[in-house]
């Protein structure tokens, strides 16, 4: 039934089909791009869009809708990943604070606080540097600075949960801690978890835009849309498409997979049911 | 209603502690050195060993984080490496301009979100709604030097309206100072205003949902007296929560902003540190920002528990 | 002698000069004989631009670099922006021209009595900004603080100095340890700077932030808000008042952002931009309402090789990887020709450059045969340590893939200047990007680099090469510019040999301006020195 809501509403559906198609070309990039990715001539730089290519070449000639094709997996990944990253680390760490309680939990607690307070850029760009500046260490990074989100929201629903009867049957009933926190809390949880990563991984695949511009994340010859938009952001006047190809896939992806969050968040979250 | 503050209170420290512990371990593993960073041109190893000691960069790393929270302890923050001035110092000079660029950044996103957030609630799921919710989102769909750059071109080189760069002091010459922060607090305004969009329109729907508000209706009361004046005084709760929340955020988060238009904020000078691994700098801006987030939600938190007595006595 | 204008009121009826290097330097050796201050107009040839105006008093410069300076202490300074600022704020003893030749600064003569001795006649008559006296006591006292303050980063240019002693008020003398034929041209920049010792003793370490008084120079001091601007005011009681200083103020900010820093000149709000990228400089050449002057450097761009790490601790693989290069590619690709491909260390515009060798041109046979030689024929991989500019970015980008057509694989690995500069001085890399902003002596683009060096130093690669070791030092033994310049042609066949460094492109550095900047000489150490300029 959460599925048919799902459906529901033009936004939805917009975010679900980009964020399909999306999915679609980073699988596909070997047999969607046109061009290869990485061949470069330096005898047509800056080329503007054209038959042969369509957003045509970036400074060393290299076409860009490729570009922006490959560039697909690797800010889908940098989105997905880390926010996989942070939901992972964030739910177990939560769901240990909340069910253990007491010391445990206030020392997890006061972690997730540290590291929320800590301007999240700044935290990126230490641990990118520390990591390691290419892709790994972004994505760690980044999964870092997400995961105090995460535990946060898992404790509360745990806290929340823990009180329920049926927990409280369970419990007479003889199961372990263990068991009771798969089988029954978990599931029950799950649903702000979906929400609130649907809505990350947006953001994630923005910061490491912004990383790639503090010169973190993917390394060259490889590119992100944020690396290819900050590389050309000084040809923005002179070649535009060089930043408007990939700003414009980073855009439309990002909305659509915002306008999907929201959708998620209004199928699943019932007090929203109107 | 003491207890509380004072548990809070308490509450805080450990957090500091793992901030200082963290930010210190942290930015010592970076690999670069302040004194190579200094010394880019003119690399002599006499000068290095002796400043190296003259900073106490040669002591092992446990024992520089003994020193450094020794002297924490004390209230000293220490001196920048790189031109010795006292870190507390640096950072007041940067905070004013920090300050002015977040708040007008405020003003600026709740003109923007107000209008957009009440028109996405009142027609949900409508065209009107996936409009205003886009243009809400433009903020946020965007890296913010790409925003930043493209009102550059706009408004500065092309129509020549707003300075491109550089800060002028509002207080000293409001004028040419509110034009200088105009565009950067667009910038960072329209990411703003993202957010606080789309946590109005939720927080309306939520309260349009309740059911005085169902009453209100029934008794015939217009759509927008409704949306108007009982829906957004509930409503504006949580925008208020993460208003508070973003403020303190912001201070230190504005560091492209501040970049690309050369502000003299505090981003700015946190991240040139951690570039030129400006140590005490960094440790001490960093729990400075740190500080003042958590000021910040305490200070949310306490008017939440103002106003909702529940959480008080939990 | 500033560029576009003519040598006298009656004209000389020389051109204005285009905008290619050789015209330029053609064009400067000929003015230099003008001693009229004359009009910059028409920097890009408009005749009515020929017409003269005299300078006029006033106005502020407002001037944007990159970067904020790191200190105001010129002897206690390691930064290149730096020694913009001092070359307004302070006086070197000695001064370059336009073609690199040494003048009279705060040194009005100097002899060399023998090869271990240097003799200064001091200017009679100059002040500090703090009204205290320059004289011979002054001048030892500033040799003595860079030779010994314990943060001085100056030892290493004044390490050949055995002791300075003051013959008169206004003379010293300066004991050599060895002849040092490089020394002069060291005292025309940061190592010949005089500050006022008042101001030393009075100030002690606030003096890196707070310079007033402590100059000679046509400027003074007025503040330095840091990471907003730095302020000097015109010096009303200069000892030199020819031809300047007219500006009453000069105002410096740091632009981090290259695109916001030219669109701040093109909006009107700074009139100075020290470095336009290679690609905007056809933009901006096109755009009328901004001027821009080439002025050849003194840089040399390249990268330096490991020898004694795998790969190039091999001289054969080395070699290989260099003929693997396209270098002309590369300089007319990613620098656009804003610069030339690079034969050596030493850069074009220096008395010693040798156009007779050649940059290193592309050859894939010798690439395979120096792959068997070095026993890997089927290629090999390495890494390549950069720094997050664009365009090294570009450059590395460009290298790999014509490394890659001769079967070798470069992995570029991006860390921050200050990782670099670390990985640079305790040698952890393979091959690393290296860009020296140059000096106007050779020897200040070579000793340091290929002398053997024990702990850290700028040598990088860890050469070792006893010929290339002696010949650095008979360089600096020898006075004579025709001998001496035989000795670094015969450095560079051999670094060619060795290769501690590969050697890329000589950049041309772009300055741009308002067109309201009149006046300005540009000299090819890239220094921007505004007591000539005036605005209209």
């Amino acid at each position: 039934m959460a599925l048919r809501r799902l459906a529901s509403g033009p936004l939805a559906l917009a975010g679900a089909a980009v964020t399909l198609v999306a999915v679609v070309v980073a699988l596909a990039a070997p047999v969607l791009a046109p061009h290869n990715p990485l061949k470069q001539n330096l005898g047509s730089t800056l080329a503007s869009p054209s038959r042969t290519h369509l957003l045509g070449t970036d400074n060393v000639g290299r076409d860009v809708l490729s570009r922006v094709i490959w560039g697909t997996r690797i800010s889908l990944v940098a989105g997905f990943v880390s926010i996989a990253i942070a939901a992972l680390a964030g739910t177990l760490i939560g769901l240990f604070a909340g069910y253990r309680g007491g010391r445990v939990d206030g020392l997890a607690m006061r972690l997730m606080d540290a590291v929320l307070s800590f301007p999240p850029l700044v935290l990126a760009l230490a641990l990118g540097a520390v990591l390691g500046a290419d892709l790994t260490g972004v994505l760690i990074a980044l999964g870092v600075v997400y995961t105090p989100t995460f535990a946060r929201l898992m404790r509360g629903q745990v806290l929340t949960i823990r009180g329920r009867e049926y927990i409280e049957a369970a419990r007479a009933l003889g199961a372990s801690g263990g068991a009771i926190a798969w089988r029954h809390v978990l599931p029950n949880a799950a649903t702000p978890i979906v929400v609130q990563a649907s809505l990350s991984v947006a953001f994630a695949i923005l910061a490491e835009a912004s990383l790639s511009f503090l010169g973190l994340g993917v390394q060259p010859p490889d590119a992100s849309w944020g690396s290819m938009i900050n590389a050309g952001r000084g040809y923005l006047r002179q070649a535009p498409w060089v930043v408007f190809g990939p700003g414009a896939a980073l855009f439309v992806t990002v909305l659509g997979l915002n306008f999907l969050g929201d959708a998620v968040r209004d199928a699943l979250d019932p007090k929203l049911r109107v | 209603m003491g207890r509380f503050i004072l548990g809070r209170m308490v509450a805080v420290i450990p957090v500091l502690l793992l901030v200082t512990a963290g930010i210190f371990f942290l930015i010592h593993l970076t690999p670069g050195d302040p004194i190579d960073a200094m010394m880019a041109e003119s690399v002599d190893a006499g000068v290095k060993a002796e400043l190296s000691r003259q900073l106490g960069l040669d002591q092992p790393i446990h024992v520089q984080y003994l020193r450094w929270m020794g002297r924490l302890l004390r209230g000293d923050l220490g001196r920048s490496i790189r031109n010795g001035q006292p870190v507390v110092e640096d950072v007041a000079r940067r905070l004013r301009p920090s300050l002015e660029l977040a708040l007008l950044a405020m003003l600026i996103a709740l003109l923007v979100a107000f209008p957009l957030g009440m028109l996405s609630a009142a027609r949900r799921n409508t065209a009107a709604d996936g409009a205003s919710t886009a243009f809400a989102l433009l903020g946020i769909c965007m890296p913010n030097f790409l925003v930043a750059l493209l009102l550059i071109f706009l408004f500065g080189v092309t129509l020549r309206w707003l300075p491109v760069s550089g800060y002028t002091d509002p207080l000293e010459d409001p004028v040419n100072g509110l034009r200088s922060l105009t565009l950067p607090a667009i910038t960072l305004g329209l990411a703003l205003a993202a957010v606080l969009t789309r946590t109005l329109r939720s927080s309306l729907i939520e309260a349009l949902s309740e059911d005085y508000v169902r009453t209100a209706r029934a008794k015939g009361l217009s759509e927008r007296v409704i949306l108007g004046r009982h829906a957004l005084k509930n409503g504006l709760i949580p925008v208020a929560t993460v208003m508070g929340l973003q403020l303190g955020g912001l201070i230190g988060g504005a560091v492209i902003t501040e970049y690309v238009f050369a502000l003299p904020g505090v981003g700015r000078l946190v991240v040139d540190a951690v570039f030129a691994r400006d140590y005490p700098l960094v440790q001490g801006v960093v729990l400075l920002i740190a500080v003042g987030f958590i000021l910040s939600s305490l200070a949310v938190d306490l008017v939440y528990a103002w106003l909702d007595p529940r959480i008080r006595y939990r | 002698m500033s560029v576009g204008g003519v040598g006298k009121p009656s004209g000389l009826g020389l051109g204005v000069p285009g905008t290619s290097r050789r015209s330029f330097l053609r064009w400067c050796a000929a003015a230099s004989g003008a001693l009229t201050p004359v009009v910059a107009g028409g920097l890009r040839g408009s005749p009515e631009a020929l017409a003269q105006t005299a300078p006029k008093r006033g106005g502020t410069l407002r001037v944007a670099f990159y970067i904020e300076a790191a200190t105001m202490d010129p002897h206690l300074s390691g930064s290149k922006i730096d020694r913009q600022v001092y070359h307004n704020l302070y006086d070197p003893l000695l001064v370059l021209d336009v073609r690199l030749g040494l003048q009279p600064g705060l040194a009005e003569s100097w002899t060399q009595p023998d090869p271990k001795t240097l003799v200064f006649k001091l200017q009679r008559g100059v002040k500090f900004h703090d009204g205290t006296d320059f004289n011979a006591e002054v001048a030892k006292f500033n040799f003595n603080r860079m030779k010994t303050d314990p943060k001085s980063v100056r030892k290493g240019e004044t390490a050949n100095i055995e002791s300075v002693d003051v013959v008169d008020s206004h003379t010293i003398r300066l004991n050599l340890r060895r002849p040092d034929a490089s020394l002069l041209a060291a005292l025309t920049d940061r190592a010949g700077m005089m500050v006022s010792p008042k101001v030393v003793q009075e100030r002690g370490p606030d003096l890196e932030r707070n310079a007033r008084g402590a100059g000679t120079g046509p400027f003074e001091f007025v503040e330095w808000v840091k990471d907003d601007h730095i302020l000097l005011k015109r010096n009303d009681n200069y000892w030199n008042k020819q031809a300047g200083p007219y500006l009453d103020q000069i105002r410096y900010r740091p632009i981090p952002d290259d695109t916001v820093k030219l669109a701040s000149l093109q909006s009107g709000e700074i009139e100075v931009m020290d470095y336009v990228q290679p690609r905007d400089v056809a933009a901006v050449k096109a755009d009328k309402k901004v001027a821009v002057v080439d002025v050849p450097s003194l840089a040399s761009f390249g990268y330096q090789l490991n020898h004694a790490k795998a790969p190039f601790n091999n001289k054969a693989l080395r070699q290989a990887m260099v003929y693997a290069l396209d270098i002309e590619q590369v300089v007319k690709g990613v620098w656009l020709a804003v610069g030339v491909p690079s034969n050596g260390p030493i850069p074009p515009s220096s008395w010693a450059y040798d156009s007779s060798i050649p940059a290193v041109r592309r050859d894939l046979a010798k690439v395979k045969a120096k792959l068997a030689e070095g026993g890997q024929p089927n290629g090999f991989t390495f890494s390549v340590t950069i720094n997050n500019i664009p365009i090294n970015v570009q450059e590395a980008e460009v290298i790999q893939a014509q490394l890659a057509e001769a079967g070798i694989t470069m992995k570029i690995k991006l860390v921050d200047s200050a990782a670099l500069l670390s990985d640079g001085n305790n040698k952890n890399f393979e091959m690393i990007s290296y860009q020296w902003s140059g000096r106007p002596d050779p020897d200040g683009n070579t000793f340091q680099f290929f002398k053997t060096a024990q702990g850290i130093s700028l040598n990088w690669s860890g050469i070792s090469n006893p010929r290339i070791d002696a010949l650095l030092d008979r360089s600096r033994e020898v006075s004579d510019r025709a001998e001496r310049k035989k000795i670094f042609s015969e450095l560079t066949r051999l670094l060619h040999e060795e290769l501690p460094m590969v050697f890329i492109v000589h950049p041309i550095e772009p300055k741009a301006f308002s067109p309201r900047v009149q006046g300005y000489e540009p000299i090819p150490d890239g220094m921007m020195r505004f007591k000539s300029v005036w605005l209209k």
